[in-house]
């Protein structure tokens, strides 16, 4: 355990999780195909993935940091810099767009103050641009973690975030 | 075999071959990006699109990823495909900057060249442009990747093909980045071929930085002067300076890329210290004096003191002209044939590659090809690195890699490394029950096209002989079993071609007293021979030491007589490579003090003279052609060579650049090095091994290598290290044949038990490569002596 504890020196993975990885990576003739598993990981805990959880999953998987950086910045769900706590993934493909998504990413702009790309002063929010969701029937839709929202009304927006305040306070 | 109709054109092309291929035989060049025939197609540019009106799919298609078919019917220059590649082009081009005025890749640009040819010429795109901040990648390469136009040629290059690890391709959409993960040079030692793969100016020559338009720098075909491999190198030089090298194509040998030592290791043509002028003992003299001098008095001596009181002595790194003449110099002379290489254990190997190999040599191609490749007492990264890349591409076509060797081997590519001493390589490959001997005898007949590759440096000619039992032993009728000798340096089997079967040592005829005048063409024993200090000693017993070099050596301070020639890129010659190959080089420039040099950083002095300041150094074949009072020019001294000795291609079918031939077989030479020393108990196995960078002497004189020359250390199995009490990282003592030296301790498990390692180069000159086997004691210390 020794061992394990010192190549995540920054505490990005529980010790079980840590542990489980390691010996998951050990049956796998390919170990890379566990790349993403391993980031979303990291990023479930810390938030986002900083440049030790990049050489934590090489680490762990036995291959080299560039190999794992170029999967991280190739999704645009796997965070390399820090966002807010609850990152607002906003549709712009077609469908969403034709049902108003334009004016509800201006509202969820004007809600919170920052554009696209940009996190709330309190670090509770950041606004991204998405391309398709994967949730035309719920157009426009957003997601934030795994969850999905729609359709949203310009109304809705100030609930949601309010809702989100309120969990992050309680 | 498909037959096509192209632009109304018809083609027959090989199987598997692409639509572009087709065109290119047709001489219609289809623009293209992505595609490059080393690392095949991608489809990713979308520029090499034509119309395919009758084939198994029709319509718009890539030609780079459509397989010719029989009776298929393509056009190149019809409305669709032209509209489609001018898009293309205009698409590829949203991005791209329009600094070409100050880009160094400006007029060998491909992307220019394209955009051109799709007829692409007005911007209609006013949007942003993409930007990215560039990484530092070290001092040979430079990064500008605003300019990319994602066609992944450097990726598939360095890391794919070259098996570079920290080089990778980041992001997505229109972010897409080329680089390393973190800031850093990049570690591969190949990574200059990013340069030469680029279709544009992202990655560029940081050496070459701002020094020359393409269009007005000198190139020609050459040879690369740094290992035996013999790989095609294009040099550019200007103002008399030697300003770049790039990879020339030779599909024999190195392919399309080259290393960085070949690629970087180009400015010991330029060095400060270069001497110019013919001085005799500290006197500037013309040449045409320097050369009576040096006649009148090899006339003398002989005259005076018999045929011994002159010694001539040729090298593997002068041309295969400048070795003949002087063989013929020493005949018209009445002295003793020369000596064509001052390192006899090298000599010796050479020779055994190029009579007793002779007919079983396989080229670097066949390496590529091979299903098995096994290594004996080879470390391809430091005596052969271009052989590195074509072991990898061998395994990825799933040969398998086997090495012996007492070095830990790094190779871009998965290998079966068994760390082996010296003493037990050479035991193993005459033994009958050794596993590891009968496993490789296995492996060998069962393999298709099975490439044994045999380090002349550490297996001896003893070795190398014992490497072609095997090889013999392993040819059966459906396929031999073939050997890829590797050498000590550019021309030693073409030194060896012309060498007489007996040679007796340097150093002995030195200690006999009987040599007064000592002639040193291209060589420095001092720095290229083993016992260096016992050959200073011996040339006490010499009055007169004469060297021609275009390197400043130690040997040539102290020459009674210094003669200035020209480096490999200032002349034409010719090297055999260590299969065989003999293959021509051209003159890149005129040899003549740089300007850069001359003008210290301004305009340089306004002094009306008639000929370059620095100029003097001529070829050593044409300085030899003068002693010899023969005004033939090259091709009669070729003509004259190949007739005097038929094993040579005719000369005039071959050129430079060329694929080139090798020289014809020959009868065995069986030369014997004698018995192999007894191990004294309690002592190491020696082994020297070249550095990878600054070894070979015109990689010692390159400035720019200089950021890759390794800090000395002596390696040990760390087993060996706790049995001596000897901590890592410690000071250590090491005890040799030929002296003592204070060096720092490394332990590395992949060193083979009962050997010290030591890298012969810049920071360690004093052991040379390729010795007779010796044994050293290691102890905890330093000793002052």
């Amino acid at each position: 355990m020794a061992q394990e504890e010192k190549i995540d020196q920054i505490g990005l993975l529980e010790e079980e999780e840590l542990a489980a990885f390691i010996d998951h990576a050990c049956e796998l003739e390919h170990p890379r195909e566990m790349v993403i598993d391993v980031l979303r990981a990291i990023q479930k805990n810390h938030g986002w993935v900083p440049d030790e959880g990049v050489e934590l999953t090489a680490t762990i998987l036995g291959i080299t940091p560039i190999e794992v950086e170029e999967v991280a910045t190739f999704y645009d769900k796997i965070f390399r810099r820090q966002v807010g706590r609850f990152p607002i993934h906003i549709c712009d493909s077609i469908c969403c767009w034709s049902n108003g998504g334009e004016e509800l990413a201006e509202q969820f702009q004007k809600t919170l103050g920052i554009t696209f790309g940009e996190t709330t002063k309190d670090g509770l929010f950041t606004l991204l641009p998405s391309c398709c969701l994967g949730v035309c029937g719920q157009a426009p839709a957003v997601m934030i973690h795994q969850k999905l929202y729609g359709p949203l009304q310009l109304d809705d927006v100030d609930e949601l975030i309010n809702r989100l305040r309120r969990e992050a306070s309680a | 075999m498909p037959t096509l109709t192209i632009d109304n054109q018809q083609v027959t092309v090989t199987d598997g071959s692409t639509v572009l291929d087709a065109a290119e035989q047709l001489g219609i060049i289809i623009p293209h990006f992505c595609y490059h025939k080393a690392l095949g197609p991608v489809g990713s540019c979308r520029m090499c699109a034509v119309t395919v009106h009758e084939g198994t799919f029709k319509g718009l298609k890539m030609s780079c990823l459509v397989k010719a078919e029989e009776g298929m019917v393509v056009t190149t220059d019809d409305q669709q495909s032209v509209e489609f590649r001018a898009r293309v082009g205009e698409w590829l081009m949203l991005n791209h900057p329009h600094d070409c005025p100050v880009c160094d890749e400006g007029g060998e640009c491909q992307l220019q060249e394209m955009t051109i040819a799709s007829g692409h010429g007005i911007r209609r795109y006013g949007g942003k442009k993409r930007t990215h901040n560039n990484q530092q990648l070290g001092s040979f390469v430079a990064q500008e990747m605003n300019r990319c136009i994602q066609c992944y040629r450097c990726v598939r290059t360095y890391k794919d093909y070259c098996g570079g690890s920290d080089f990778g391709v980041m992001g997505s959409r229109n972010r897409v980045f080329f680089g390393r993960y973190k800031e850093g040079p990049l570690e591969s030692d190949f990574s200059g071929n990013i340069i030469d793969a680029c279709p544009t100016g992202v990655f560029t020559d940081k050496t070459y930085r701002f020094k020359s338009r393409y269009w007005d720098l000198q190139e020609a075909p050459s040879v690369c002067p740094h290992c035996s491999l013999g790989c095609a190198t294009i040099p550019g030089g200007r103002y008399g300076e030697l300003q770049r090298v790039r990879s020339g194509v030779n599909e024999k040998v190195n392919g399309f890329f080259i290393c960085d030592r070949g690629r970087f290791g180009s400015s010991y043509v330029n060095h400060p210290d270069r001497r110019r002028q013919v001085r005799s003992d500290g006197q500037p003299l013309t040449v045409g004096d320097g050369l009576s001098k040096l006649d009148a008095q090899a006339r003398e001596l002989i005259e005076e003191h018999g045929p011994e009181a002159v010694l001539l002595l040729g090298s593997n790194r002068a041309s295969l002209e400048t070795n003949w003449l002087l063989q013929r110099w020493a005949a018209e002379l009445g002295c003793r044939a020369p000596l064509l290489s001052a390192h006899l254990q090298r000599h010796q190997a050479a020779q055994v590659a190029a009579f007793d190999l002779s007919d079983r040599l396989a080229s670097l191609e066949k390496v590529r090809q091979s299903d098995l490749v096994v290594l004996f007492g080879v470390d391809p990264l430091a005596e052969a690195p271009m052989l590195a890349v074509a072991l990898r591409q061998a395994a990825r076509n799933g040969a398998l890699i086997m090495v012996y060797d007492p070095r830990p081997i790094e190779l871009p590519c998965e290998v079966d490394h068994q760390p082996t001493s010296p003493a037990q390589l050479l035991a193993m490959l005459v033994s009958d029950c050794e596993p590891e001997i009968v496993r490789i005898r296995e492996m060998l007949s069962e393999a298709e096209m099975p490439v044994l590759v045999a380090g002349g440096d550490l297996l001896g000619a003893e070795g190398l002989l014992r490497v072609k039992q095997l090889a013999v032993e392993q040819s059966n009728e459906k396929r031999p079993c073939l050997i890829h000798p590797i050498l000590g340096g550019p021309n030693s089997f073409g030194s060896a071609v012309l060498s007489l079967p007996e040679q007796d040592d340097l150093l002995t005829r030195l200690e006999s007293g009987r040599t007064k005048m000592l002639i040193c063409v291209e060589t420095d024993p001092l720095l290229e021979a083993p016992e260096g200090e016992r050959f200073g000693t011996a040339l006490s017993h010499v009055d007169n030491l004469v060297v021609f070099d275009y390197l400043p050596t130690p040997l040539s301070v102290h020459a009674n007589l210094f003669i200035p020639s020209t480096a490999p890129a200032e002349s034409a010659g010719s090297f055999i490579n260590n299969e065989g190959r003999q293959q021509l080089f051209a003159p890149v420039t005129n040899p003549r003090l740089p300007i850069a040099e001359t003008g210290a950083g301004n305009h340089p002095p306004r002094e009306f003279l008639s000929t370059a300041p620095g100029s003097d150094p001529q070829p050593a074949w044409q300085l030899l052609q003068q002693l010899l009072g023969d005004m033939g020019d090259l091709e009669t001294v070729r003509q004259q060579m190949a007739t005097a000795v038929p094993r040579l291609v005719d000369f005039t079918n071959l050129q430079p650049g060329g694929v080139c031939c090798r020289v014809t077989d020959a009868d065995e030479r069986s030369l014997y090095a004698g018995d192999l020393p007894e191990q004294p108990e309690g002592s190491l196995q020696l082994v020297v091994t070249p550095a990878r960078y600054g070894s070979d002497l015109p990689s010692r004189f390159s400035a720019k290598l200089t950021p890759r020359f390794a800090p000395a250390v002596l390696q040990m199995n760390p087993k060996d290290a706790a049995a001596l009490k000897l901590a890592a990282g410690s000071k250590v003592s090491l005890d040799t044949e030929v002296g003592s030296f204070n060096l720092i301790l490394n332990c590395n498990k992949d060193v083979a038990a009962g050997c010290a390692l030591v890298e012969n180069g810049a920071a360690f000159p004093h052991l040379v490569p390729g010795g007779l086997p010796s044994f050293c004691q290691v102890s905890a210390g330093v000793r002052d002596d």
